[in-house]
């Protein structure tokens, strides 16, 4: 079994690859130009970020009420993504922010709150790293992947709460969404290119986490020593 | 002690609670150095964006809210707050439930932030002079910023107990989920000074201090149970 497979990442491409020609011969937007293409990639970056952490939500349930370790792998390798997707949604909003709104970074409920979100699964992690023992780790991380997810619906709901800059939403706005139906199309195709690349991409991290866990089990029943352990011992909690 | 003689969970979590107040004050970390530290801070603000009056008038009491949560924190993640496993182990042993034993932390740790929010309130008025029309709206919003302080910061506290890195991490764990009390806080003076009613900033914070004591109380006993 490879990191990445071969099925996915052929698929990831491909999709990819449609969702970019479709992004180039999407219409341009009317006042915006070519800079309006940047949706394609910014939107899906955002609802993927939501994806990641809703998983990292199920996972953590799901670990708390079974105990199995894949819950807790699924957790943190979606938690790592979603930081990952809310840092390029940040990225791109802010590239594309410096010519329509002409700054690189503005107080708009929306941006606070989408960089907050960053910052509560930038401590989930951090939070991981620091403890050792993996069934404390597993434990702890799953009751703040619970509470850190009251974030996700304020960053949602942000542009509906305060009418700012940012503007509301438009795809899942009910009744009849007010975009153009090529642009919509384009959005969604892009949309299943980011969904298969986080698919990947959690995988192949779930499958790094397998082999990290078995390489430490294998030192582990070696008894050779963990790097470090000359300076000191790595202090495992007992509870 | 027979299952007669327990305690109930009121009284339970209320002596938990005293006993915490006890032991901070002998230990007098929040309230005698965390405090004057909070103080200091917002003597420093003026002197990094200048001592204009009106905009020091402006700013005040935002910089006091945010004061109040970053070294609220600290309050709520002092050292007085670390219990051992024997300590633990026999609350267990009488029979005192997890929820039980982080609502006493809380209990204590709200009448703390509370304190610790007081005392700097006077600080505040004196060195940034702002506008008082709004007070009984923040006689409203202070009990529910320390409320919801003192649950975030028993829940991180919980959660980093026994890391060594457990002052450092609790304020990243604490602070970003605690925007909305920051939000609701300003916003309520901002509202009042403008003549509008802010329930809505309120129930924001209501809603906040609901959902976290819910999770809080749902999801302890698995941070107690042992490996």
């Amino acid at each position: 079994m490879t990191l990445f497979g071969r099925r996915l990442p052929i698929a990831v491409a491909t999709v990819a690859a449609i969702g970019l020609a479709a992004a180039m011969l999407a219409p341009p937007e009317r006042l915006q130009g070519d800079l309006q293409r940047l949706m394609y990639v910014h939107v899906p970056a955002a609802w993927i970020a939501y994806l990641s952490f809703a998983v990292t939500l199920g996972a953590s349930i799901a670990w708390l009420w079974r105990r199995e370790p894949r819950f807790d792998r699924v957790a943190a390798a979606s938690a790592e993504a979603g930081v990952v997707f809310t840092g390029l949604a940040i990225a791109l909003g802010s590239v594309w922010g410096k010519p329509t709104w002409g700054v690189w970074w503005t107080w708009d409920p929306r941006v606070v709150t989408t960089a907050v979100m960053f910052f509560v699964y930038l401590g989930y992690l951090a939070l991981r790293r620091a403890t050792l023992d993996p069934m404390s780790r597993a434990r702890r991380s799953s009751v703040f992947g619970v509470v850190a997810f009251i974030q996700v619906p304020i960053v949602h709901m942000s542009v509906v709460w305060w009418r700012a800059l940012h503007q509301p939403p438009t795809v899942l706005q009910p009744g009849h969404p007010p975009i153009d139906h090529t642009m919509l199309a384009t959005l969604l195709i892009n949309l299943a290119a980011f969904t298969l690349l986080y698919l990947l991409v959690v995988r192949a991290r779930v499958r790094l986490a397998v082999a990290e866990e078995e390489l430490a089990a294998r030192a582990l029943a070696e008894g050779s020593e963990l790097a470090g352990s000359a300076v000191s011992a790595p202090r495992l909690e007992v509870k | 002690m027979t299952a007669g003689t327990t305690p109930a969970p009121a009284r339970q979590c209320a002596e938990l609670a005293r006993k915490d107040l006890l032991l901070e004050w002998r230990a007098g970390e929040a309230l005698l150095v965390t405090a004057p530290f909070g103080a200091v801070a917002l003597m420093f603000v003026p002197l990094a964006v200048g001592s204009d009056v009106p905009l020091l008038r402006q700013i005040g009491p935002g910089m006091y809210w945010l004061v109040v949560l970053l070294f609220g924190v600290l309050v709520t993640l002092r050292q007085s707050a670390v219990d051992d496993q024997a300590q633990r182990a026999v609350l267990r042993l009488c029979g005192v439930s997890p929820a039980v034993r982080l609502a006493g932390r809380a209990l204590a740790n709200t009448v703390l932030v509370l304190t610790f929010a007081l005392l700097l309130a006077p600080v505040a008025v004196i060195l940034y002079d702002p506008e008082l029309s709004g007070w009984p709206w923040f006689v409203l919003a202070l009990p529910l910023v320390a409320v919801g302080l003192a649950l975030l910061g028993t829940l991180a506290d919980a959660l980093a107990d026994g890391l060594a890195g457990r002052t450092a991490l609790g304020p990243l764990l604490v602070v970003p989920v605690a925007l909305p009390l920051l939000l609701g806080a300003v916003q309520v003076l901002d509202a009042a000074r403008y003549g509008y009613r802010p329930w809505p900033w309120l129930l924001l914070m209501l809603t906040l201090d609901l959902l976290v004591a819910l999770a809080a109380g749902l999801l302890v006993r698995h941070l107690e149970e042992t490996v």
